[in-house]
C-alpha cells in the first residue's frame, strides 16, 4: 500500500511539471484569430512544444470562420513548406479541420512544429484531442462509387446510415483515389443540394468530414428514407467514396488556455503603408517579399518608397554585407530595366526608393519583389515627395 | 409598306459597316468596324449598330452564367443595385450532358427557355464554349491537355484527316453546338459567340509557359484551321447568321489571331484586372487590331489582387466594348458570404458610374435606333 502512494506522489509531481493530458480532454493549443488571405501568403506555425507529449493517432482540429468561396486548407512542414502528407498539402475548407497525427507528422511536429495555411478563412483557435475521444462508427460500407468529372455519378446512401446521428456529431466519408479538383455535393433523393457548404466543396485526401450543426438537417437526415430506402445521394467528381462513419466526440473540452500559443496581434495597414512587421532576409537569400501593382495604381514620379528596417548583426558578423534591390515582380529583372541589379547597401537608414518612368511602370503592371540579405524588414510606406 | 422596305433597306446598307469614334476619344480616330458575316441577320446587324454606337462612350455591363445554362449571376447583381447587366453569358460546357443526347443527362441546352427568357426581357445574349472532350481515362470529360488520366491528348491538328477520330468528334461537336445556336436563330436572337478562348495560354507570359486548353495545344496553326473550320462550318454549312464572333486574346499571341475574315470583336481575358495594366492591354489590342472593337471578356477579382473598381479602370483610359464577370458558385449556393470574383460594392460602383450600360438602356437603344 505504501509503495502506491509513493508512486501516486510521484506521478502528482510529474503532472504538476508538465501539463500532461492524459485522456478525455480537448484543450486549445493555438489561440486566434489569424486571418489567412489570399494567395497562400498567410500561415500560422503551432509551437513543437505542443507536440511533445502529443501520440500518433491524436487529432488536431482548426477551428475557423469568415470561409470565402473556393477557401482552402493546409498543414505544412515550415521547414519546407510541404504538405506533412500529401493528403494535407490541400484541401476544401468546411467548418473546422482536422489532421490526425502519424508517427511520420509526429516527427516533423516535434522538431519544427505544424504550419496552418492556405488561403480565405480566418483561423479562431486550434485544439488537440486523444484519439480515443472521437469513437468513429462505419454505418455505410458500400459498394465504393467513383464520381466521374462530369457529376453524372452519384450514391444512394440509405436512411439507416444516419439512425445514430446526434446534433453536434460529424460525418465522415471514407474517400480514396481523390483527383486534382475533386469536389463533393450532398443532396436529398430528388437531387436538390442538401447543404450549401456541401455543394461542391472542394475534397482531398482520404476523408471529408462533415460536422452537423443544425437541427433542421438532423432532421432532414433522419425523416428522409425508410431504412433501407434512399435518404441522400453523396455525388461529385473525382474521387471514389468508400465509407461512411459516424463520428461522435465523447471526451470533454478544457477550459484552461494557460498554456495556448497566442497568434501575433492582427494589424491593419495604415493609409501608404503597404507593409508592417518583421520580415527576416536570411543569409541563403530566401527571404523576398512580393508587393502586387494594386497599391501602386495610382502611383507617380513624385511618389517614393520608404523602407524601414533593422540590420541583422549576426549576419554581419558572419561576413555578410546587408542590402536589397528591387526586382520587376513577374521576371524578377532589374526594376528600373538595367541589365545588372541596382543594390542599396544597407547602414540602418531607411532606404527612399524614387521611381523612373520605367520603374514606375513596372510597378503599376505587375508589382515588385524586394529582395536582398542580412536585415529585417519592418515597414514599407508609399509617400507622396509632393 | 414600300416606304418600310426601303428604310430597312437603307438600314441594312449602313450597318454592313459602321463607323464609331475609336477609344480614346480622345485621340479623335474614326474607325470602321464591320461584320465579317456579310449575311448577317437583320437582328444581328441590329447589335452590331448598337454595341458600335456606344464604343468609345460607354461600356455594356455583363456575367457569365452560373457554369452553364442559367441566368443565376444577374439576379446577384439586380439584388446589389436594382438593376440587370446587359449581357449573359452562357457556357456550353456541359453539352455532352444535355438531356437531348444523353438519357442521363442532367441539363437541357436544347430547352431554350433561360435564353428566351433573357432575350425577351431586353438582354444581349452571349454563348462561350469550354469544349470538353473525353479525358484520357475514356470516361470523364476535360478541356486540359496533357497525357495523365484526367487530362486529354486530343489533338486538334488531325482535323486535317477527314478519317480520324479527333476529325469526327470535331464535326459532332460543332453540330450539336450549332443546333442549338440555329434554334436561337430561329427565334431571333443574335448571339455574342466566343469559342476557343485563351489558346495561347501563358506561353508568352513566361519561359515554360503552356497553353492550358486542348484547342491550343498543337500550336497556333492548329488552332487557326479549327477556327476557321469552325467559322466555315457554322456560318456556311449550318447558314449561322446570327454570331458576332469574339476572338479572345492572350496579348502578344497575335500569330494565333484567325484573321480579320472571321473575326468580329477582340476579347480579353483578365483576373489581374488593375485599371493601369488594363489600360496598357486596351491601348495595345486596339493598336494591333485597328479595325476590331475590343472588349473585357472575363475579369475579377484574382489570386493576388481585387480587381480596380469600374470607375477607377474608366478614369484611366481604357474603353472595353463591355466586361464581363466570372461566377462564383459558392455564393450562389449561399456557403460563402462574398462574392469571389465582383461583388456588391464593385458593381453599385460600375452602375453608378454612369458610363455602364445595363439591360434597361440596351433594351431602349435598340428600340428607339430600330
Amino acid at each position: 500500500m505504501k509503495q502506491y502512494k509513493y508512486i501516486s506522489v510521484i506521478i502528482l509531481c510529474l503532472l504538476s511539471l508538465h501539463p500532461v493530458y492524459l485522456i478525455g480532454v480537448e484543450r486549445t493549443i493555438l489561440l486566434g484569430p489569424k486571418t489567412i488571405g489570399r494567395a497562400w501568403k498567410d500561415n500560422i506555425v503551432l509551437e513543437s512544444r505542443h507536440f511533445a507529449n502529443a501520440k500518433a493517432g491524436d487529432i488536431l482540429t482548426v477551428y475557423n470562420d469568415q470561409v470565402k468561396g473556393g477557401a482552402q486548407g493546409a498543414f505544412q512542414n515550415p521547414a519546407t513548406w510541404q504538405g506533412v502528407s500529401p493528403e494535407y498539402a490541400y484541401f476544401g475548407i468546411n467548418g473546422a479541420f482536422k489532421l490526425t497525427l502519424t508517427d511520420t507528422i509526429l516527427a516533423i511536429a516535434r522538431t519544427k512544429g505544424i504550419a496552418i495555411g492556405g488561403h480565405d478563412y480566418r483561423i479562431l483557435r486550434a485544439t488537440l484531442t486523444d484519439a480515443a475521444d472521437y469513437q468513429e462508427t462505419i454505418t455505410w460500407r458500400g459498394p465504393s462509387v467513383t464520381m466521374k468529372a462530369d457529376w453524372s455519378v452519384s450514391a444512394e446512401i440509405p436512411g439507416k446510415t444516419f439512425a445514430t446521428l446526434r446534433l453536434g456529431d460529424a460525418v465522415c466519408f471514407h474517400l480514396s483515389k481523390c483527383e486534382e479538383g475533386a469536389a463533393m455535393k450532398l443532396m436529398d433523393f430528388t437531387w436538390n443540394s442538401l447543404d450549401p457548404s456541401l455543394d461542391g466543396v472542394p475534397v482531398g485526401g482520404d476523408r471529408y468530414i462533415w460536422q452537423v450543426k443544425e437541427k433542421s438537417l438532423l432532421l432532414q437526415l433522419q425523416l428522409m428514407g425508410d431504412g433501407m430506402q434512399t435518404a441522400v445521394r453523396v455525388g461529385g467528381k473525382g474521387y471514389r467514396l468508400d465509407k461512411i462513419g459516424i463520428v461522435q466526440f465523447v471526451g470533454t473540452v478544457s477550459d484552461d488556455v494557460s498554456d495556448a500559443q497566442h497568434a501575433p496581434k492582427e494589424y491593419v495597414l495604415q493609409p501608404g503603408e503597404l507593409y508592417h512587421g518583421e520580415h527576416t532576409f536570411p543569409s541563403d537569400w530566401s527571404g523576398n517579399l512580393r508587393l502586387t501593382a494594386a497599391p501602386f495604381q495610382k502611383c507617380t514620379e513624385n511618389d517614393v518608397l520608404i523602407l524601414s528596417y533593422s540590420i541583422d548583426t549576426e549576419a554581419v558578423s558572419a561576413g555578410i554585407k546587408p542590402q536589397l534591390s528591387f526586382r520587376d515582380g513577374r521576371n524578377w529583372s532589374e526594376l528600373t530595366g538595367a541589365a545588372e541589379p541596382v543594390w542599396y547597401e544597407l547602414d540602418g537608414t531607411d532606404v527612399v526608393y524614387m521611381f523612373d518612368p520605367v520603374a514606375l511602370d513596372q510597378v503599376k503592371t505587375r508589382g515588385c519583389i524586394i529582395t536582398g540579405v542580412g536585415f529585417t524588414l519592418k515597414r514599407i510606406e508609399l509617400i507622396s515627395a509632393q | 409598306m414600300k416606304r418600310y422596305h426601303l428604310l430597312f433597306t437603307a438600314m441594312l446598307l449602313m450597318s454592313a459597316g459602321c463607323t464609331q469614334a475609336s477609344a480614346p476619344e480622345a485621340e479623335q480616330q474614326r474607325v470602321s468596324f464591320s461584320l465579317c458575316n456579310p449575311s448577317a441577320t437583320a437582328e444581328t446587324q441590329q447589335l452590331w449598330q448598337a454595341l458600335c454606337s456606344q464604343y468609345g462612350k460607354k461600356t455594356l455591363s455583363g456575367v457569365v452564367a452560373n457554369v452553364d445554362w442559367n441566368t443565376r449571376e444577374t439576379e446577384n447583381v439586380l439584388a446589389w443595385t436594382g438593376k440587370y447587366p446587359a449581357l449573359n453569358v452562357f457556357d456550353f460546357i456541359n453539352i455532352h450532358a444535355s438531356k437531348d443526347v444523353n438519357p442521363s443527362g442532367w441539363l437541357d441546352y436544347s430547352d431554350l427557355s433561360p435564353v428566351v427568357e433573357w432575350h425577351n426581357a431586353g438582354g444581349v445574349v452571349g454563348c462561350m464554349w469550354h469544349w470538353q472532350v473525353k479525358a484520357n481515362d475514356g470516361v470523364n470529360y476535360t478541356c486540359s491537355p496533357g497525357i495523365e488520366a484526367n487530362k486529354t491528348a486530343f489533338d486538334a491538328s488531325k482535323l486535317n484527316d477527314p478519317n480520324s477520330a479527333e476529325y469526327k468528334q470535331i464535326v459532332h461537336d460543332i453540330d450539336q453546338v450549332a443546333g442549338y445556336l440555329k434554334k436561337m436563330q430561329k427565334q431571333g436572337i443574335t448571339v455574342v459567340w466566343r469559342p476557343l478562348h485563351e489558346a495561347a495560354g501563358n506561353i508568352y507570359e513566361f519561359k515554360g509557359g503552356q497553353p492550358w486548353f486542348w484547342w491550343g495545344a498543337q500550336g497556333a496553326e492548329a488552332y487557326k484551321a479549327l477556327w476557321r473550320f469552325m467559322y466555315e462550318r457554322m456560318v456556311n454549312y449550318h447558314k449561322l447568321n446570327n454570331l458576332i464572333w469574339v476572338w479572345t486574346s492572350q496579348t502578344g499571341d497575335k500569330e494565333w489571331y484567325p484573321g480579320a475574315d472571321v473575326v468580329d470583336i477582340i476579347g480579353r481575358d483578365n483576373y489581374y484586372a488593375l485599371q493601369y495594366p488594363l489600360k496598357k492591354e486596351f491601348d495595345y489590342l486596339s493598336q494591333t487590331y485597328p479595325d476590331k472593337m475590343i472588349c473585357l471578356a472575363e475579369c475579377g477579382n484574382g489570386d493576388e489582387v481585387d480587381m480596380s473598381l469600374w470607375s477607377d479602370i474608366w478614369s484611366e483610359g481604357s474603353r472595353w466594348a463591355w466586361f464581363m464577370t466570372w461566377y462564383d458558385y459558392s455564393y450562389n449556393n449561399g456557403s460563402s458570404q462574398d462574392h469571389r470574383f465582383a461583388g456588391e460594392q464593385w458593381w453599385k460602383d460600375a452602375m453608378n458610374s454612369g458610363v455602364v450600360i445595363d439591360r434597361d438602356e440596351i433594351k431602349k437603344l435598340m428600340e428607339n435606333r430600330f
